[in-house]
């Protein structure tokens, strides 16, 4: 009887994270977009950093269903607390973003010299090194990154009887919304083209100053209304 | 004389090209125009209001109440529910209403607000939540798409916030 | 740009007598002047007395340009008369329609929730993800027109998509009635400042545009709200805007204003550029797309090029680049105003009809693509200068 409540409940999960990965896909996709973009050509290299990605993201689910369960899901429903873990979690991504995929400010902004034509419009600074540290922390921010998907199984999760059984639900829910990243594994032929790495960065620039921008004003909206 | 079969063709292109600017004004706009507005397009509800649930007669003019409209994907505004006063010219000048919203028979909301006489001029409102379910208005005009009260044309628009303690429900 | 003296150095084929004679200009703009003539005709028969003052100069002047680029052998300079006056004029015609209907260049937040916002063809491609996919139009706005509701949805991406297919990214020379105004202002100065910075960095200015519609594409995509129109669109600042009525609007009404000063006023004096157009405006990053499959371009006759790059220096989007101009072709961004070809002291630099021979009858491959495009600027770009000028006339609105 329990084997079959918790084959129920990882079914559920399944098809939620199926469902919902869409939503996950619009949410994660277009900060791992341009990261992956940036990274190594290859699909070892692409493996690799979204094995990573993805791994960190599941620890990030994890902490979170720990955390609902725990508190028997009563972080959800405490609006104000949610805010500014929200407005914190944007501007930490907003900082990793740039940090990791546009490659400031540590890098200097400078214009590759033409070593031959295909490296002119490469990068803007150095060639990126592959760094396990942007894909762990791209991936756990956005593992903790509350989209509606998320809150949604973390409702579901803190229902559940044990913590087992929760961390379980989103691991399950996790394979779901995972299914729908492995297209980025095939981002190499996009490569070829140094423009597009280099757009890539800029995206990620753009993307990092809009994260920041909504986490300062979800923190301004809590400070000044509470 | 792949040379020649490449520049007819080219120059054919062209030639049809200049029979397509010439037809912009007169057949082609419209065709494409009409294709768009029947490819079954609708605008965003967070604008439009969404659909009508069900209206409500008074007498001399009615509310039509509408379905909640819920923030898609990732946007992160309040969902609502749109009422719409018409015709604006036959209301009172003193408006106050209860309402029922979600169609439970038990009144979720006061709605207040005054007339101006110039339909020109801007107006403000209060939506008092007489439950937990909606937030509650104060002197309110077009403050976001999720709160107001507006008159648009013949009619007065208020858009009540659902608190979204309940939305996460 | 080019000069009197810059024409006479041309090859002797281009300055003998019967190329540039009155009497075959006349002729070539013959067709033209009845397409003027036709169109207004059309368009303002229940007219009144102003617009149809309005509307018989915009006759002689478009007329009178396109004798003179025949005349000449000339493009750009005509072609940005008009560009130029059709940027300064929309704005009026647009502000006085504006302020006679509701007193205020700001858009109340009623007038969107009615669906009263007139559609701009720049929202076309940030709409498209939501509308594919959801059958979702994210602009407050109407599909279909009515007498309260023009330039609606449906009409004005019909209208985008019909010039389009003729001009594809020349549109961004002879549609867009923003464009004018930067290529106005970048015309002021005789000389260029930061010239250096914009040669050393051009490579990558130039994929800004493309950055910020992915950018753009995907936020709106996920927020489904018009990013760009919400945000970044400097026209904002000379058209209209939404109505400031809480700090968030107000830091809208900033960036508008702050971008357009930068971007449209500023930057084109210092640097002699379409700076927005060229490197910000990501709706001329996706007509680029359309520069793909349009047949007409501008190609290097690399026979008769000696790389002084005096079309790199010209080319006010930096569309050409000395990897390109050795390719003999400009870059996918190119919108064919014709600045390289009219500057060229070696008349390197031609119009080309994709599947002909370069360099083989340019001056054939330019006049195709003159009349489609002056036919469509005249009945676009015309109708908005005879309702601006009509406006000034009369104070009266234009529609």
């Amino acid at each position: 009887m329990a084997a079959l409540s918790l084959s129920a409940s990882a079914a559920e999960a399944l098809v939620l994270g199926l469902t919902t990965g869409p939503v996950c896909l619009a949410s994660c996709g277009p900060v791992v977009l341009p990261w992956m973009l940036v990274q190594p050509q290859g699909v070892r290299p692409h493996s690799r950093q979204l094995f990573l990605f993805l791994a960190a993201r599941l620890a990030g689910y994890l902490v979170f269903a720990a955390a609902v369960w725990l508190l028997g899901a009563s972080l959800p429903r405490t609006w104000t607390g949610r805010s500014w873990l929200f407005g914190a979690i944007e501007l930490l991504l907003a900082a990793a973003l740039v940090f990791y995929a546009a490659g400031w400010p540590l890098r200097r902004c400078t214009v590759a010299k033409p070593v031959d034509r295909a490296d002119r419009l490469v990068q803007i600074g150095d060639a990126p090194h592959p760094r396990p540290t942007g894909a762990l922390a791209l991936g756990f921010l956005t593992g903790i990154n509350l989209c509606p998907p998320f809150l949604v199984a973390g409702l579901r999760a803190a229902q559940l009887t044990h913590l087992s059984a929760a961390l379980l639900f989103f691991v399950f829910f996790f394979a779901g919304t995972a299914i729908w990243f492995l297209p980025f594994l095939s981002l190499g032929f996009l490569q070829r083209t140094p423009a597009i790495v280099t757009v890539a960065r800029m995206v990620a620039v753009l993307l990092a100053c809009w994260y920041g921008f909504s986490g300062v004003s979800i923190l301004i909206e809590r400070t000044v209304y509470g | 004389m792949r040379t020649r079969v490449l520049s007819i063709l080219a120059y054919t292109g062209a030639a049809l090209m200049l029979v397509v600017a010439a037809c912009v004004p007169f057949k082609l706009m419209g065709i494409f125009s009409n294709g768009v507005a029947h490819a079954g397009l609708h605008i965003d509800a967070k604008f439009t209001g969404g659909t009508i649930a069900r209206t409500i007669e008074r007498s001399g003019y009615k509310i039509v109440v509408y379905q909640l409209v819920e923030p898609r994907l990732l946007d992160r505004s309040e969902p609502f529910v749109q009422l719409v006063f018409e015709p604006a010219d036959s209301l009172p000048r003193r408006v106050s209403q209860e309402i029922d919203l979600d169609g439970d028979g038990q009144p979720d909301v006061r709605v207040s607000f005054n007339l101006p006489s110039d339909p020109n001029a801007p107006m403000r409102g209060d939506v008092t939540a007489l439950n937990g379910k909606y937030v509650s208005l104060t002197h309110v005009g077009g403050e976001s798409f999720s709160r107001m009260v507006v008159r648009t044309g013949n009619q007065i628009v208020v858009r009540v916030p659902l608190n979204k303690e309940w939305a996460r429900r | 740009m080019a000069s009197r003296s810059s024409v006479l150095q041309r090859p002797a084929a281009f300055r003998s007598p019967a190329y540039r004679s009155v009497a075959r200009s006349v002729l070539l703009t013959l067709p033209i002047a009845l397409w003027s003539l036709l169109m207004f005709t059309r368009s303002f028969r229940h007219a009144g007395r102003n617009l149809h003052i309005g509307a018989v100069l915009v006759i002689f002047f478009m007329t009178a340009l396109f004798f003179l680029m025949m005349r000449t052998g000339e493009t750009y300079r005509w072609r940005r008369i008009f560009f130029v006056a059709l940027g300064f004029l929309f704005p009026v015609g647009f502000i006085a329609a504006l302020i006679a209907e509701r007193g205020t260049m700001s858009i109340p937040i009623s007038r969107m929730v009615s669906g009263d916002t007139p559609y701009c063809p720049m929202v076309t491609p940030f709409i498209l993800l939501p509308a594919a996919f959801g059958r979702t139009i994210i602009f407050p706005g109407s599909i279909v027109s009515s007498a309260g509701h023009p330039h609606a949805i449906a009409e004005m991406i019909g209208l985008w998509f019909a010039f389009t297919l003729v001009l594809g990214k020349a549109w961004c020379s002879y549609a867009c009635f923003f464009g004018g105004i930067e290529e106005g202002f970048a015309a002021f100065p005789k000389r260029r400042r930061l010239h250096r910075f914009v040669t050393k960095y051009g490579e990558i200015l130039r994929l800004i545009p493309w950055a910020i519609l992915v950018f753009v594409v995907l936020v709106s995509a996920a927020i489904f709200e018009p990013v760009y129109c919400m945000w970044l669109c400097p026209f904002k600042t000379v058209t209209e805007f939404p109505a400031v009525r809480n700090l968030e609007t107000a830091i809208q009404f900033g960036v508008f204003v702050t971008l357009f000063v930068g971007l449209v006023v500023v930057l084109p004096l210092l640097t002699k550029k379409r700076t927005q157009c060229g490197f910000f405006c990501p709706f001329g990053a996706f007509q680029s797309l359309f520069n793909k499959i349009n047949l007409f371009e501008i190609r290097i006759n690399r026979e008769k090029c000696v790389d002084c790059t005096l079309c790199q220096t010209t080319c006010p989007t930096v569309a050409l680049s000395k990897d390109s101009i050795h390719e003999g072709k400009t870059l996918l961004n190119c919108m064919k105003c014709g600045a390289c070809v009219d500057v060229c002291k070696k008349d390197a630099a031609v119009w080309h009809l994709k599947g002909t021979p370069v360099a083989v009858k340019p001056e054939r491959a330019r006049l195709l693509f003159l009349y489609g495009a002056w036919a469509l600027a005249t009945m676009f770009g015309g109708s908005i200068l005879a309702g601006s000028l009509a406006a000034i006339i009369g104070f009266l609105p234009w529609r």
